[in-house]
């Protein structure tokens, strides 16, 4: 358990979870307010 | 490191001077005008339905394929009623411009995103800076670099959202900037 962590803490694993994630999160946005051309004036 | 410095200061003084002049940066936009009262821009978004209801002709009214026109069609609708109320100006043509003067009126379509930019690159690059300092102090200083410890990385990471203050108090501390001894230089 404590090897698997320690691969999970590899630079490439953690980069590939964290620009999965920050790509989810841009596709999310893009999905709830699409065609944005200006920042959103509330 | 006076050089460093001095170069630092003179583009935080040139960013200001920029800044500070944007009211004579305003320029009349004549040869632009509201999205809204555009013909070419409505002309624009009547050919855009028509080209899709064009297409939707061809699927019958309960096909997978007619409602994703459908949609197609209500979202170009809304994308144009959005660009037309929201103060853009367009071209001749109809297109819409994003003036990038830095004038207020116009700050939501490049000043603002454009800040947001720098200060969520500014953050990213603060804190992995941070998380490297702490690696060299640590006993294995590469095996931290390579193995991340996630747990003092996420709260490192968690602390960046002030970076901008962070780094002007290490800036006037002296601690932003290496000293010229540190700098290793070939043999001239």
């Amino acid at each position: 358990m404590n090897d698997f962590l320690k691969y999970l803490s590899t630079a490439p694993v953690i980069l590939t979870a964290w620009l999965s994630l920050t790509a989810g999160f841009i596709m999310f946005i893009n999905f709830i307010y699409p065609d944005p051309l200006t920042f959103p004036s509330f | 490191m006076k050089i460093l410095k001095n170069i630092f200061a003179s583009i935080v003084l040139i960013s200001f001077l920029f800044l500070g002049n944007l009211a004579e940066a305003n320029a009349s936009f004549n040869n632009l005008m509201p999205c809204k009262e555009s013909t070419s821009f409505q002309k624009r978004l009547n050919t855009s339905i028509k080209k899709l209801e064009n297409r939707l002709k061809f699927y019958t009214p309960d096909s997978k394929e007619s409602e994703f026109l459908t949609k197609e069609i209500q979202s170009t609708k809304s994308r144009f009623e959005r660009y037309g109320n929201s103060n853009l100006l367009c071209g001749k043509e109809g297109l819409p411009r994003i003036i990038a003067s830095g004038q207020w009126d116009h700050a939501n379509e490049f000043v603002i995103p454009g800040i947001l930019f720098l200060y969520i690159t500014g953050w990213i690059g603060w804190v992995g800076r941070k998380y490297i300092k702490y690696a060299s102090g640590t006993d294995n200083s590469f095996e931290n670099e390579i193995i991340i410890n996630v747990p003092v990385a996420i709260s490192i990471a968690n602390s960046g959202f002030l970076w901008p203050v962070d780094a002007w108090k290490e800036f006037t501390n002296g601690d932003l900037l290496a000293s010229d001894d540190d700098i290793t230089v070939s043999p001239r």
